[in-house]
């Protein structure tokens, strides 16, 4: 009995070996469901941040599925592209999740950044403190670039001349992943790269 | 206590149970009231051990208890691990950690003044009917009325409504399908001017006031506790109230502990059919209030119209059908079984006739396009089993296409030929199963429907 997390349909498959000896992944979604996100991967590099790898675009789907994770707070929904985040995240040194505010997480109840990692068995490294409250999603492109610094590091964190990937939900203008990159590299990282579920 | 509580808040939350932090009102208001004993909370999961250190849970809302539908997660607010309960996750989140709160002051007092203004008269089978749910309720005993399409069951519930309501009772009318909320709405607000009704259903708009007749959807009621003095639930066997456990407790729930839950529909289901048999009574009308035979299906084969859909062409059979359709001028319904190879076949009919469109259940115009359909400002259109019930328009013509399928059951089937001649001015017309081979399904409606009319012969 195993149900699509997005339309509650039962999902049919067929017995395999993998099944029979018990190695068979759980699939989350149907197979219509899976179908409906658009994978993307679009790859920027630039100054600050070196690389960008972000995996789907935004599409309607993608955004009925932030709306249930993030707002109707189904963190049940996590695991949904768990999959795809560990094949890209698998063996990179260190795993930088964009925090949030405090507050904002008891709000919430839980990070949506970091429970994507947490069901993807990625460990991650909390280094950078998020200042301000405030939701980029609310904001105009003016009022996001000419914003005050949206993160400090931590006080106890250590950075060193290596590479670090910071990993968000959705790239938009970039300001988000910018400001964190500036942040870690004026503290003596490396080199600074990026993963993103989505590319809006 | 101190201050007496707000009216506003007895009238919204007396006989519903409610997220703490989701009500219209201000938190110190609802938090005042908590104070002071006017409102209760109850955890929204209650978790109990179960075999080997296993938890079990149900969710004080929907009552839902299916392990499957919870989610264990580390509670950023609560800081340890919490709960959330799947199942009604979109009428906002419950947790271990969110209250719950139900109403345990003064009950509101509804009136007792109420007219009904419907002014057409029952026939002698109806009024039979009326009478026996009349007298169940009056005895708390849950009452099933079967009865066929176009028999009038909306007119039937009017008496025993009516009656309730006269006593001060509260009442509530169920239906799994936001569709025949929407048609039950205007009927009701007409029959009982004097009353306060309320319709809700997802999206509806949200009002405080208090409301003696509620008119929901099955789902509805999960936000419901103790409420009714009598449920009615109207197209009882409809998806997904028959295929969901948790949605019939929650309309058990929604009414008073010892208040009778009735159902109606044209089409009981065996295990309905048994359980009332059991604790309640039964009354049947196989007439329609017209006194005209139920059309009885005809078949017509269409062999591989999927394969002949999927490549363009629309079959000669379907095609010709259509095109009678059109010239005559009869509004047609044509029902598939699958959204996808509806959506195929959309251009193909609109080829025939541009003003052709499509249904579904997630389709946004979906309101707008059934109201074109009656205005006449629409030929047809194309739909899938969201239309089988609930809806009347004068001289519709029905095909079904892939009549075979699974989603065609009997129940199905025997809903979807009642929207066939319901009105008196045309009662009868073309009911039409197009198939790719017979089944069981589609002989034991056919064979129920000509059980019902030789009945309906003989009384």
């Amino acid at each position: 009995m195993n149900r699509c997390l997005l339309c509650e349909q039962q999902i049919d498959r067929r017995p395999t070996w993998q099944g029979l000896l018990g190695v068979e992944k759980k699939q989350h979604l149907c197979v219509a469901c899976s179908k409906s996100f658009q994978r993307a991967d679009i790859i920027e590099e630039g100054e600050i941040f070196d690389r960008v790898h972000s995996l789907y675009d935004y599409n309607e789907a993608m955004r009925e599925f932030f709306h249930q994770y993030k707002f109707l707070q189904d963190i049940a929904l996590a695991a949904v592209f768990a999959d795809d985040l560990r094949t890209i995240l698998k063996g990179r040194k260190v795993v930088v999740p964009i925090p949030m505010h405090p507050l904002k997480r008891v709000e919430r109840t839980f990070a949506h950044v970091d429970e994507l990692l947490t069901r993807a068995s990625i460990s991650f490294h909390q280094l950078l403190d998020k200042s301000s409250t405030d939701v980029m999603g609310e904001k105009t492109r003016e009022e996001r670039l000419a914003m005050e610094p949206l993160f400090k590091l931590k006080e106890e964190a250590v950075i060193e001349p290596i590479t670090y990937t910071i990993v968000d939900d959705i790239y938009t203008t970039g300001t988000t992943l910018k400001q964190a990159a500036a942040v870690l590299k004026e503290s003596g990282a490396a080199r600074v790269e990026a993963v993103t579920l989505i590319r809006a | 206590m101190g201050q007496p509580f707000h009216a506003a808040v007895r009238d919204f939350l007396d006989g519903r149970i409610w997220l703490r932090r989701h009500t219209p009102f201000k938190q110190d208001i609802i938090d005042r009231h908590i104070k002071e004993g006017f409102i209760q909370t109850i955890p929204g999961i209650q978790t109990t051990n179960a075999f080997l250190n296993q938890k079990r849970h149900i969710c004080n809302r929907c009552e839902n208890n299916d392990s499957t539908q919870f989610t264990t997660f580390q509670c950023a607010k609560c800081e340890g691990l919490c709960t959330y309960c799947r199942k009604c996750l979109k009428m906002g989140r419950v947790s271990s950690c969110t209250d719950l709160i139900i109403w345990s002051g003064e009950p509101i007092l509804f009136p007792t003044k109420h007219t009904l203004a419907w002014n057409g008269t029952l026939t002698p089978h109806q009024q039979k009917a009326a009478d026996e749910l009349t007298d169940s309720t009056e005895n708390g005993r849950p009452h099933l009325i079967h009865a066929v399409c176009g028999s009038g069951k909306t007119e039937i519930l009017f008496p025993p409504i009516h009656q309730l309501l006269l006593a001060g009772k509260r009442v509530c009318l169920a239906a799994p399908r936001v569709d025949v909320i929407l048609e039950l709405e205007p009927r009701l607000k007409a029959a009982f001017p004097e009353t306060t009704i309320v319709a809700l259903y997802g999206g509806a708009e949200q009002k405080t006031e208090a409301s003696q007749l509620v008119l929901a959807t099955t789902h509805q009621l999960y936000r419901f506790r103790h409420a009714f003095d009598a449920v009615f639930v109207d197209e009882a066997d409809a998806f997904p109230y028959t295929a969901d456990l948790t949605l019939r407790q929650a309309v058990q729930k929604a009414a008073k502990p010892k208040a009778p839950v009735h159902y109606v529909t044209a089409t009981p289901s065996d295990e309905l059919l048994t359980t009332i048999k059991k604790t309640g009574s039964i009354s049947t009308i196989n007439r329609r209030y017209h006194g005209y035979p139920l059309p009885v299906p005809r078949y017509e084969s269409l062999w591989n119209y999927e394969k002949q859909l999927k490549k363009g062409k629309l079959p000669q059979k379907l095609n010709e059908w259509v095109a009678a359709r059109l010239k005559k001028r009869e509004p047609f319904l044509v029902f598939f079984h699958h959204i996808g190879l509806m959506e195929q076949a959309e251009p193909l009919f609109q080829a025939l006739d541009s003003r052709i469109r499509s249904v579904h259940a997630a389709h946004p115009d979906r309101k707008e396009h059934v109201q074109a359909l009656r205005n006449k400002q629409l030929p047809g259109l194309l739909t899938t089993t969201i239309l089988e019930r609930g809806i009347t328009i004068p001289n519709i013509q029905v095909a079904v296409v892939g009549a075979e399928q699974k989603i065609f059951d009997k129940g199905a089937l025997i809903q979807i030929g009642g929207r066939v001649g319901r009105s008196v001015n045309f009662p009868s017309g073309d009911f039409v199963l197009f198939h790719n081979g017979i089944t069981y399904a589609m002989d034991d409606a056919k064979r129920e429907i000509g059980m019902l009319n030789k009945g309906s012969m003989g009384i």
